[in-house]
């Protein structure tokens, strides 16, 4: 399926979940399909690190429903992130795999393996129970309900089968803010839906 | 000689409890290992144990965006691996991180295989301009609060290294 139709359909379906993007690609892809800046973090450059920041987000605020975007080629750096999520099983996290099979903030160079990488199945191996994949814009559509109706509890890992972007989508804008301006935007924003103080610190 | 833990390791977790930290994410060492396991069966804390030193780092980063006080705790080694992270996430977006590692390589350690740590943890750290804090007795574990409060008043990360005198006793 089309990487940008695909996340066109995601924001389709997003009532009030809390963003996390990782490097690259998905940060371009979300920020052209919603222009959010405020209730999504682009925590660019961050090489698999995207669903361990979103985790403790989750784990911070329990009542927030957390999406976190990652690559494959981030997934790759640092598959053992999933015995974490595994072992921490936060019911409002639901991490993206956005399987694109290359290195796609790298100009699509390849990835190792990229013939058999079975991300669901190693998921599964893990032991994530609520694992779902997608191949077409169809299913996901149809299937994205799914996602939040299943009845085993814990954190959702939902494989997304994408093409790498296309030279022309290569140049879409990344997302315009200096980190502490997102810092900012974003943490406020979750300031006012929680009524948590993250920058109020004070000895 | 120094006090040994697990003495020193209900101290580190009192300081750590009383400057708000709630959420400490591992990786051992072994003179860590008390501090770890007074950690992780404390429930002022909610311990994960980790895979890797930079799932520490992302997993304290979106913490503090929630408002949850945590702290990464490490190896020397470990700590060596994340410069990465630290500097994209903690650096770029201004994102407060309290660290714990090891003073390894140091006068006292026992293993050769730490020379590397002992030669280059300390210039590594200001090659970053990471600010750091050396804890080396009991009655400096106070210290880790004063880090602590100024790794959020200045949105930066800091680390306080502890000595094997301190977690081990100086034997």
């Amino acid at each position: 399926m089309n990487y940008i139709e695909c996340f066109r359909a995601i924001a389709r379906h997003r009532t009030s979940e809390i963003v996390i993007t990782s490097a690259g690609n998905s940060g371009q892809a979300w920020w052209l399909a919603t222009r959010d800046s405020v209730a999504s973090f682009y925590l660019d450059a961050s090489m698999s690190l995207s669903t361990m920041f979103a985790s403790g987000l989750a784990l911070a605020q329990p009542e927030l429903e957390i999406w976190a975007f990652m690559g494959d080629g981030a997934f790759c750096m640092n598959p053992g992130m999933l015995m974490v999520e595994r072992q921490m099983n936060l019911p409002n996290l639901t991490h993206f795999l956005v399987s694109n099979r290359v290195y796609g903030a790298t100009s699509n160079a390849g990835l190792p393996n990229f013939e058999d990488n079975d991300y669901a199945a190693i998921a599964r191996g893990m032991g994530l129970e609520r694992v779902f994949e997608f191949r077409s814009i169809d299913a996901l559509e149809r299937e994205f309900p799914a996602l939040t109706a299943a009845n085993t509890p814990g954190h959702t890992f939902v494989v997304l089968e994408v093409e790498p972007f296309s030279a022309d989508e290569q140049k879409l804008e990344q997302p315009p803010f200096d980190g502490p301006e997102l810092k900012y935007r974003f943490g406020r924003h979750v300031e006012s839906l929680t009524g948590c103080e993250i920058f109020g610190y004070q000895v | 000689m120094a006090e040994k833990t697990p003495k020193t390791a209900a101290r580190i977790a009192d300081e750590l409890s009383t400057c708000g930290v709630k959420l400490v994410a591992s990786l051992p060492d072994n003179w860590l290992m008390d501090v770890i396991t007074t950690i992780k069966h404390d429930d002022r804390f909610i311990h994960v144990p980790v895979n890797r030193e930079e799932s520490a780092i992302g997993l304290c980063s979106g913490a503090y965006m929630g408002a949850m006080g945590s702290a990464a705790l490490m190896g020397a080694s470990g700590f060596m691996t994340v410069i990465y992270a630290l500097t994209k996430i903690n650096y770029s977006y201004e994102i407060p991180l309290f660290l714990m590692a090891t003073l390894r390589g140091a006068v006292g350690d026992h293993h050769k295989h730490h020379a590397s740590n002992g030669l280059y943890l300390l210039p590594v750290l200001d090659a970053i301009s990471l600010p750091y804090q050396i804890i080396d007795k009991p009655d400096d574990i106070g210290l880790i609060s004063r880090c602590y409060h100024h790794t959020r008043t200045f949105s930066r990360p800091m680390v306080v290294l502890f000595t094997r005198d301190l977690l081990r006793g100086s034997h």
